[in-house]
Order: structure tokens, then C-alpha cells, then sequence
């Protein structure tokens, strides 16, 4: 897995959630949890990460026992519920080799579930347990220890003031051997009974809730950190996805704008617009192309980075609407030619469904390709698409964060919005994002006479002059001419 | 559980009568390990008076035998032999129950 990208890559987003002086602290091998936990699990102490069926805590605790062992953090995973083989079988479908862990003596896998057989009589401790990890953890010099399911532990006890002293014991137990600790717990839905093991949240050191729910069809993963004892940690609810590499929590932009300073001005593509944009686009800004269907919109998007692919910069077209073929293809009547472009590497498309996952993996791969490709400028053909992502809000986070990342990498960003109807200047803002949109050019259809001819106009242009005029313009095989009137 | 079994080879038993092999695995002198050692004494005179060993285990010491007889909580009575073998987790202060489990109701009097 790519964790050292990934790790580079959260260390770039830093900002002001910098590792505190004082309270040591454990990466938990996921950059995206490290950057909301200010630098990782508090070392020595006991975390709680708490969730309902499926919402991937054991899958987080687990990447987080085998980033330890990797980084001289042997660690040893104690399962109320589970089996051992049936755990290794899951970590071996996410690539990672637990049995040649423990063979290398990095992690150790403790079966703790009671035999069901087993007669109940008179109160009892977990002293047993604790005898045998006691030894286990001599052994192999354990710094970490992950307790899956300790709720199953504490169905045990039929007595709600027991299984809190049981608790409690063990709590000390961790501390007493300065063990970094996670301990998953099941909660139920919101809504229904509080939780019995409310007090849990109390006594641990840091408390991580995950979640996973439903909305328009679309499943997202969420994961919060409720609170973190003598350490800052981002305080939203934060988007994750489970892929082949395993948890990857959506990389935050920092909580302050880092916003670079836009860069000298490039060429749009047409002499003639750049005439009307006092210049052309500047670079590191954000531009918004709106207009109803067929108006030219993706043209203007592809002139641009058709000539900024020329002067050697990249271009990231993400594509919502279209394939690449099926782009490549139809752009070649106005005379664009993408193909070579995107031979020669310097324009890369990617195209994706939007209703084909939620919106933390749609800004996961955006995210992938912004740092695989590296480019100067990025094209999101269209905003109006990115609905189908879930809901109107779920598009609009999606195109703030790339909004964001974009601009604190001085990366250009180009966003195209179809409007359906002729009364378009109502509907341009499209999903909210207008008001920090630098630029924003307007394409419609105007009815004259008999005809309808393409009009575009500068609606707004933040720190440049620009013209304030419709220029009527014609799509040639040679790109867009404008037609003098 | 069935590993335990094989390091129990040895022959207790007298001619004649069932003999009854425990292990009781306990933590030091915690008040609920020795309410059960107290426990398992007074129920072994009053029922199998003779014919039981208890071999007690103590996972301070041994957590290596703890592992292996996957004993997680303490105190834990494993009933060796006869088979099946039962275990009974807690102090044992129910004495009817801890009768039933080890199967020692009714006839073994």
C-alpha cells in the first residue's frame, strides 16, 4: 500500500494541526486519521473507537496494529468474537500478511472467546486473561494492543456495576504497562436506548466514533473524533472509504485558508477571449463555465487546456458527463485534437459515473489523481453532474474540497455548469460555489431574427479588468470564432 | 479445549467408583479464587469424598497453562475427567448449580 505517499501527502495538509509538544503520540498508519487526530493515538493510553455493524472500526483498529508492527510497534489483537482464522483470511484480502507478523514475532493474535459450553457460577475476573497477555506482552515487547469487541467481554457479567469495575480494572491494567490501547465497542443506532457502555466514552483518552449510512441510495462512511484528552483533533465528521489499501479518510484541507496568491495570466485558448478577459485566465484561480446544453462549454474548457497542454503544463479533466473516446472524438469538429495531447502525458482525462459511489470516493480519486498527475490546471465537466454524486450537499462538498486543494496548490481550476433553461443567470451559481468562483463566464443561446446565435459574456472576473459586453461567437472546425458585429 | 485433555494421562481412578479429576486454575489469593478452592473442597468431601484430585493452577504463576486450557477468567473449574468435560467459571458459590454442572446430582450421593 502507498502509505508513505499517503503520509507524505497528510504531512502537506498539516497546517495548524501540528504534533503538540508533551503528549506522545502513535501513528495510526491511515494519513488521513493522523492529520484529524493531530498526529495519532495518544501514546500509553487507551482509545475508543466505537461504531455500529460493518462501519469498519475492527478493519481501522486492525491497519492500525499492522502499521505498528512494521514500525517497531509489536502489537497484540485480542478477539471476544472472532476467530483467528477468519481474521487473518480478512487481513490477507487486504494484502496484509498476519501470519508472517506473528511468525516474526510482530503481532500476536489471541483467541479470547469463552466456550459457549462454559457454566456460570458466582463472580469471577478477567484475571485469567490478563495473566496470559501479561506473558504475551513480555514476550514479544508489545507496545500496542487492540481489544476487538470488548463489549462481548462484558455480556459476561449480568451486573451493569461489575462490568464497570471490570472495566475499570482493565483500564488500569493498559495503563499500569504504558500500552497505546484501542478497544472497539458496538453502539446501536442513534435513536434507539443510550448505550450501556456510555461511561466507557468517559474513561478513555480519546474517543473515535464511526459510522456508516444511507442516503439517496448512496452509502457513506463517516468516522468523528469525539474527544481527545490534552490534544487538539478536527472536529467534523470526516468521509472514509474502505478500498484495496485499505481505510483512507478523505485528506482535510486544513481548517484555515491557506489559499495561495493567483499567478500571472495564460491565455484562454482564443485570441479573441483573452482580448475580452483583459488578459486571459489567471493561474491558480477558479473559473466557472455555465450555459445550457450544446452553448460550447466543454469547447472553451478543451481550447484551454488544449493550449495550456501546448506550453507544457498538465491538465486534469475530470469528466462526469462523457468518456474519454466519446470526448477525444467529439471534440475533434471544432478542430481540437486531444489525443496526441494525452499521448504525450500532458493532458490525462478520467471520466466517472457519478452515481457510482458517494462522494468520499469520488474525492478520494479526485484526490489520487490531483497527486498522481501533478497538474498545473484541473476541469470538472460538469458541477451540474456532481448532484448524482448523492445530493445537492454531498456535490457541493465534493467541488468545495477540490476547490480548496486546488487552490492551496495554486492549481487552476475550471468548473463547467449546464443550465437548462434561457434564463440562466438565475441558475448560473449552480450548487452554491459561485461566490468563490473567480471568474465566471456565461455561454447561452440568444434568439435573433429568425436564428439563434451563441453569445458569451464575462459575468464576473475577481481582481481583473474584463469586458462587460455578449460577444457573439460561431463554433468553426477551427475553435470559436468570434463573429464582429 | 480438547488440547488440555491429552496432558491428563495419568490414572486416578480406584477400582469400583467414578473418579473425578479438576482443575482449578485461579489468581493468587484473590477473594473469589480462594471462595472457590474453599467451595470446591466442601462440595468434593460431601459428594466423591475420596475419589476426586484437585490439581490447582495458578495463572500468576502459570499463564502458559492459563493459554492452553484457554482459560480467560478466573476463578475457572475445569471438570477433567469423566467426560465430557465442563467448565464452571465464578467462585462457586451456587452450590446446586455448580452439582448440576459437574453432573454429581441425584445418584453420585
Amino acid at each position: 500500500m502507498a502509505t508513505a505517499k499517503r503520509r507524505a501527502q497528510g504531512k502537506e495538509a498539516g497546517g495548524p494541526q501540528k504534533k503538540k509538544k508533551g503528549l506522545a503520540k502513535v501513528s495510526t498508519g491511515i494519513a488521513g486519521l493522523d492529520l484529524v487526530l493531530g498526529g495519532g493515538l495518544p501514546a500509553g493510553r487507551v482509545t475508543l473507537l466505537s461504531g455500529g455493524p460493518g462501519s469498519g472500526k475492527s478493519m481501522i483498529g486492525l491497519q492500525c496494529l499492522i502499521h505498528g508492527a512494521g514500525d517497531g510497534q509489536p502489537g497484540i489483537l485480542v478477539m471476544f468474537e472472532e476467530r483467528a482464522a477468519a481474521v487473518r483470511q480478512n487481513a490477507w484480502s487486504w494484502g496484509w500478511d498476519l501470519a508472517r507478523l506473528e511468525k516474526k514475532n510482530k503481532v500476536h493474535l489471541m483467541d479470547a472467546r469463552l466456550d459457549p459450553e462454559s457454566v456460570i457460577s458466582g463472580e469471577f475476573s478477567i484475571k485469567g486473561l490478563l495473566a496470559i497477555l501479561d506473558q504475551r506482552i513480555k514476550a514479544m515487547g508489545a507496545k500496542l494492543i487492540l481489544i476487538d469487541a470488548a463489549d462481548a467481554l462484558l455480556h459476561l457479567y449480568d451486573n451493569p456495576m461489575r462490568e464497570r469495575r471490570e472495566l475499570y480494572a482493565l483500564h488500569e491494567w493498559l495503563l499500569d504497562r504504558k500500552l497505546t490501547a484501542i478497544m472497539t465497542v458496538k453502539t446501536v443506532p442513534q435513536g434507539e436506548a443510550p448505550s450501556r457502555y456510555a461511561f466507557m466514552d468517559f474513561m478513555a483518552d480519546c474517543v473515535i466514533h464511526v459510522d456508516q449510512r444511507v442516503t439517496a441510495q448512496i452509502t457513506t462512511r463517516r468516522l468523528r473524533v469525539i474527544k481527545y484528552r490534552g490534544s487538539g483533533y478536527g472536529r467534523n465528521e470526516y468521509p472514509f472509504i474502505i478500498d484495496e489499501s485499505g481505510i483512507n479518510i478523505i485528506p482535510i484541507t486544513s481548517n484555515v485558508l491557506q489559499h495561495r496568491p493567483p499567478g500571472p495570466k495564460v491565455s484562454s485558448g482564443q485570441a479573441w477571449l483573452d482580448d475580452v478577459l483583459a488578459g486571459g485566465y489567471k493561474c491558480g484561480t477558479s473559473i466557472l463555465i455555465a450555459g445550457t446544453a450544446g452553448a460550447g462549454k466543454t469547447t472553451l474548457a478543451c481550447l484551454f487546456s488544449r493550449a495550456a497542454c501546448l506550453r507544457g503544463e498538465r491538465v486534469l479533466y475530470l469528466n462526469f458527463e462523457e468518456s474519454a473516446e466519446s470526448m477525444v472524438s467529439n471534440m475533434l469538429s471544432p478542430g481540437l485534437a486531444l489525443q496526441p495531447l494525452i499521448k504525450t502525458g500532458t493532458l490525462a482525462v478520467r471520466s466517472y459515473l457519478p452515481e457510482a459511489m458517494g462522494i468520499e470516493e469520488h474525492l478520494f480519486h479526485a484526490m489520487k489523481d490531483l497527486d498522481e498527475f501533478q497538474p498545473q490546471h484541473v476541469v470538472v465537466d460538469a458541477i451540474s453532474a456532481c448532484k448524482r454524486m448523492g445530493s445537492e450537499q454531498a456535490a457541493f462538498e465534493y467541488l468545495m474540497r477540490i476547490l480548496n486543494v486546488c487552490k492551496e496548490r495554486g492549481i487552476t481550476c475550471i468548473y463547467i455548469n449546464q443550465t437548462s433553461g434561457l434564463d440562466i443567470v438565475a441558475e448560473i451559481s449552480g450548487i452554491g460555489v459561485s461566490s468563490i468562483i473567480d471568474t465566471i463566464l456565461l455561454l447561452r443561446h440568444h434568439p435573433v431574427g429568425g436564428a439563434v446565435v451563441r453569445q458569451l459574456i464575462v459575468m464576473k472576473s475577481r481582481g481583473s479588468k474584463h469586458s462587460e459586453q455578449f460577444h457573439e461567437f460561431r463554433i468553426t472546425d477551427r475553435g470559436m470564432d468570434l463573429v464582429k458585429t | 479445549m480438547t488440547k488440555a485433555g491429552k496432558r491428563e494421562k495419568r490414572k486416578y481412578g480406584k477400582p469400583g467408583g467414578k473418579t473425578y479429576v479438576f482443575r482449578l486454575f485461579v489468581a493468587g489469593n484473590e477473594s473469589n479464587s480462594a471462595q472457590a478452592r474453599v467451595n470446591l473442597a466442601r462440595i468434593c468431601e460431601e459428594h466423591i469424598k475420596g475419589r476426586y484430585k484437585i490439581d490447582a493452577v495458578d495463572v500468576l504463576k502459570d499463564a502458559t497453562a492459563a493459554h492452553k486450557n484457554n482459560v480467560l477468567v478466573t476463578p475457572t473449574l475445569i471438570l477433567i475427567k469423566p467426560l465430557p468435560k465442563v467448565a464452571v467459571l465464578g467462585n462457586l458459590n451456587d452450590t446446586r448449580q455448580v452439582l448440576a454442572a459437574l453432573r454429581l446430582t441425584g445418584d453420585e450421593r
